[in-house]
């Protein structure tokens, strides 16, 4: 037997996930250039999840030595290491998992860099930073807005751990919801109902009476219904049982599954738009209308989308044009399948006309938008998404959530280990050293650390006794804990925060799927997490 | 550049994993660490010991851990383990590596491909952290006897199917006995497809156990047989004609193919090919070829990484005494990251931990034939080839041959001829090291 068709050795590796990714979304990772601050447990966890799949290169910057502490924790050192150069060591261990990923180190202190040599990340797309001190945060988050950058700050801390994306604006076309059918039954397009006009099913034999799709049957019958009701579809609740009563009575013998599946889909009649609140959102955003010759292909394809939804759409997105399965012949099915191409492709065209004159209207060379990107768009313009991030100046100094965070307070939300970790950043500030490292449970840290946690409310803005607010069981639990984990991490939750980083960042470089928006806290003693907008 | 495009992506979840949540939604609120049944060596409830006391580094020392499974959930939880400072953990594998495996196996490299991943496993996480012992078994969990699993303290598994985790499960519950407390070994079981998994922790016969919820998780998807050889509408239909129908009348019934082999894979794809030409269907490709025919689960690092970390974070708390997962997390990251945390209920009628009989409401002019079906069918027992009896006699066994032909007959009887109400049927089976019982009564 012969095997021509046998995938290269590097797609079968990578075969698992590219069933996820698709081959735009390796290439995506395969030309990304991440930064790695502090090699820590979690940075070095992070990076594995990252190299493995094959992203195109990773830096890991760390001025610190390896010493017998660190070896206990990192999978990515080994006791030969120790009095080495943590970035070295690391990267190495870090390398020999893909010979495909290109890994480097730079002997450095990440605060200096971020203070006096800014331009240092002018080469990276991503920058990963771990166990970073606050004022480090703000300025490498300065750095990273101005030169608009994705960067994700990461806390991790015995069973405890945080992280918040800072991006530039997010646009995302290839969601992949889990259910995105569009079958236009509320609004049948002209081509779909002259297809439907030429069967007449009470013509069909036995056998074929069975096997016309669900599609056909229910827009028979709504023609048949609209022609009793004035044109007017079944609105209300028991119009829609009558109308299901009389879809059944057409049914010949009870177990014509295809009439079935036409009941089981009568819901789907009450649907007369495609265009949801959010995805209209998306198409009036003032990026779509100021288009300009720096226009991102994002906002160029929305614009001539919403020109195509507000006249020759009549209202609807372009026809996404796939067909699930559903109980037909095979002749019957196809050629309804075709009918939902075609159209899908006329749309297609009309889209890429439009997409071709914005481009020649701001003077941008049309092959900066391939037509297989505005085919995607198409196929995916029902679920498009857009994220705004708020920057960590806006959150830390600007304009905090005041609010929300004492209502979270209120609650027992995990929002309590967001308060930890800032207040341990002030804890180091002040005292030089962080919580508990002076080793094991201490009353007195216990209170040095609560007392930081009331100045950081205070700098939120709460005005009104905020140490009351921390007066829960279940807070001072947390702060008692916290203390006792000292300053290490642990071997699970290094593991488990590189898991949902590295997620994120590939969420974020492939621009599919949807990433949180902006901070995570999982807490691992109760095995809970959170999402919030900070 | 390398060529991807001929491999498409899948939406995850096609019927292999949990169903929705919707009728299992207990009454719950955020848990806070559960303190009733812990012992807690802390001076006060729910607060811990630091990480590296000499209490904890000694509590980790005794406990003998067993990891099933040594692939993508495997090698996150060898590291973890062994890191966490676990000392004695042992670990049973039946498979080889295989390059796709390199994506996130992370424990395995190009020259490895071949070899068996428990040993290579246990060798390269030996090396890399000094001072644990990690002692690899290449075969089946059904290879070991009680015997074996008592040594353990703990058992964790990072399995890929459900009639592993069924054996574990019923293996474990049936090695308890009230006498003795030693025998009661926790169970933690992982899974994930794609960007969903989920974590639990499992007391045998004190909590719920994994038959308890296996009514949770979704056959996998199957095509009818009229679809597959009259009707086919998708590329996938060819497949399965090309792999069901056509390879068994070409190259004969007794020869399978093998998934592994790239040149069976070939002759699938490009039969499935022909016939989808005939029918005007298009979409077929060698990697959809490769994923219907070897039910290929999308997987990746990340995911495997939270859900094995989890599992850890569960195995860390038992063996310290700490309050723990009680008793479910379910994890999805592609849309956000969003856990459900909640506590499964025990089936009091469970058939493998239960303490009652399940009942059984019978149609007494069924043939026995059809029970026997039935039994395959339903989402709660799904058996594979149940022999059943009564008290007083064998209905009908799956062997030995001579019983099997003795007992064919009853096949065809109606149930009413064989039993009567209120007597328990005993059933069998190769997915299960326990028998079911069920108590008989008839429909009116």
């Amino acid at each position: 037997m012969a095997t021509e068709h046998v995938p290269s050795l590097k797609t079968q590796k990578y075969d698992r996930q590219l069933r996820l990714w698709a081959a735009t979304g390796q290439t995506a990772l395969e030309n990304a250039k991440i930064c790695l601050l502090n090699a820590t447990s979690t940075g070095c966890e992070i990076l594995k999840n990252l190299v493995l799949p094959g992203i195109g290169s990773v830096t890991v910057v760390d001025h610190t030595i390896v010493n017998e502490t660190d070896i206990r924790t990192n999978f990515f050192l080994e006791p030969s290491n120790i009095g080495m150069s943590k970035a070295k060591a690391t990267a190495t261990l870090l390398k020999e998992l893909n010979e495909d990923a290109s890994v480097s180190f730079e002997n450095k202190s990440a605060s200096d860099l971020i203070h006096t040599q800014p331009e240092f990340f002018d080469v990276f797309s991503m920058v990963i930073a771990t166990n970073l001190m606050e004022q480090d945060i703000l300025a490498l988050g300065d750095i990273c807005h101005r030169t608009e950058k994705t960067l994700i700050t990461v806390q991790s801390k015995g069973l405890a751990g945080l992280f918040r994306i800072q991006s530039p604006e997010h646009t995302i076309v290839e969601t992949h919801p889990e259910n995105m059918l569009d079958l236009r039954l509320g609004c049948p397009f002209q081509e779909l109902e002259d297809y439907v006009d030429t069967i007449e099913l009470d013509a069909l034999d036995q056998t074929d009476h069975g096997h016309i799709p669900f599609i056909v049957v229910l827009l028979k019958y709504i023609h048949a219904w609209k022609q009793e009701h004035d044109g007017q579809m079944p609105s209300t609740y028991s119009e829609r049982n009558e109308f299901k009563k009389l879809v059944k009575s057409g049914m010949r013998t009870p177990d014509e599954e295809n009439f079935e599946e036409a009941v089981a889909n009568v819901w789907r009649l009450s649907s007369t738009t495609t265009v949801e609140p959010s995805v209209r959102k998306i198409l009036d955003d003032p990026e779509a209308q100021k288009l300009n010759s720096n226009s991102d292909s994002f906002w160029i394809i929305t614009r001539a989308v919403k020109d195509f939804v507000d006249n020759e759409g009549a209202g609807q997105l372009p026809l996404a044009g796939k067909l699930p399965d559903m109980k037909s012949d095979t002749t019957n099915y196809i050629d309804l399948q075709n009918v939902y191409r075609k159209k899908a492709l006329a749309d297609l065209d009309s889209v890429k006309e439009r997409v071709k004159s914005l481009l020649q209207e701001y003077n941008i060379p049309l092959d900066n938008i391939p037509e297989s990107v505005i085919e995607v768009y198409c196929k995916n313009a029902a679920t498009i998404k857009v994220i705004r991030y708020r920057t960590l100046r806006e959150e830390y100094v600007s304009s905090p959530c005041t609010n929300s965070i004492v209502n979270w307070l209120k609650s027992d939300e995990n929002i309590i280990f967001y308060i930890l970790f800032r207040a341990a950043e002030k804890f180091a500030n002040k005292h030089k050293r962080y919580p508990g490292a002076a080793g094991g449970s201490n009353e007195e840290e216990v209170g040095l650390l609560t007392e930081q946690a009331v100045e950081l409310l205070k700098d939120l803005g709460v005005t009104d006794a905020p140490s009351s607010l921390l007066q829960s069981d279940f807070i001072k639990k947390c702060i008692k804990n916290y203390v006792r984990f000292s300053d290490q991490e642990m071997a699970n939750m290094a593991a488990l925060m590189g898991g949902l980083v590295s997620q994120e960042a590939i969420k974020l470089i492939t621009r599919q799927y949807v990433p949180i928006n902006n901070t995570c806290v999982f807490n691992g003693i109760a095995s809970t997490s959170n999402v919030y907008n900070l | 550049m390398t060529d991807y495009a001929n491999v498409g992506t899948t939406t995850p979840s096609s019927g292999r994993m949990l169903s929705d949540m919707e009728d299992v939604h207990e009454d719950h609120e955020q848990p806070h660490p559960i303190e009733e049944e812990q012992e807690e060596p802390e001076e006060e409830e729910g607060v811990m010991l630091a990480l590296d006391s000499p209490q904890i580094q000694a509590a980790l020392e005794a406990c003998k851990i067993l990891v099933i499974g040594a692939g993508g959930l495997g090698c996150e939880i060898l590291k973890n383990l062994a890191l966490t400072g676990f000392k004695e953990i042992h670990v049973i594998d039946m498979d080889t590596i295989d390059l796709s495996n390199l994506n996130r196996q992370f424990l395995f490299r190009p020259k490895d491909v071949g070899q068996p991943k428990a040993t290579v496993a246990a060798e390269f996480v030996m090396q890399r952290v000094p001072g644990v012992k990690i002692v690899p078994y290449f075969g089946k969990i059904q290879d070991k006897d009680d015997e074996y699993y008592s040594q353990f303290q703990i058992v964790i598994c990072g399995l890929d199917s459900i009639e592993a985790r069924r054996w574990i499960n019923a293996k474990l519950v049936e090695m308890i006995d009230e006498e003795d407390p030693q025998s009661l070994k926790p169970l933690i079981d992982g899974g994930t497809e794609g960007f969903k998994g989920q974590a639990r922790v499992i007391l045998p016969t004190i909590n719920s156990c994994y038959e308890c919820s296996l009514d949770m998780f979704n056959k996998p998807t199957t095509f009818p047989i009229c679809t597959i050889a009259n009707t086919p509408r998708l590329p996938e239909h060819c497949i399965e004609w090309a792999s069901v129908l056509e390879w068994p009348r070409v190259w004969g019934k007794d020869t399978k193919y093998d998934t592994d082999n790239p040149e069976h894979i070939s002759w699938l794809y490009r039969t499935a090919t022909e016939r989808a030409e005939k029918f005007n269907i298009s979409g077929v490709t060698y990697s959809l070829t490769q994923g219907v025919v070897k039910n290929i689960i999308p997987a990746i690092a990340s995911t495997n990484a939270i859900i094995a970390a989890s599992c850890c974070n569960e195995v860390f708390k038992i063996a310290t005494g700490s309050p723990y997962l009680d008793n479910y997390m379910m994890y999805t990251g592609n849309d956000g990251i969003y856990t459900y945390t909640f506590q499964h209920q025990k089936k009091p009628e469970c058939p493998v931990c239960g303490q009652i009989a399940a009942s059984a409401e019978l149609d007494r002019e069924m043939s026995l034939e059809d029970l026997i079906e039935s039994l395959k069918e339903r989402p709660d027992v799904q058996l594979k080839r149940p022999s059943l009896r009564t008290a007083s006699k064998s209905l009908y066994m799956q062997a030995p041959p001579a019983l099997e032909e003795a007992t064919r007959p009853n096949l065809e009887k109606k149930l009413e001829d064989l039993i009567e109400a209120g007597e328990y049927i005993t059933v069998t089976d190769v997915a299960l090291p326990v028998s079911i019982q069920l108590k008989v009564s008839w429909k009116e």
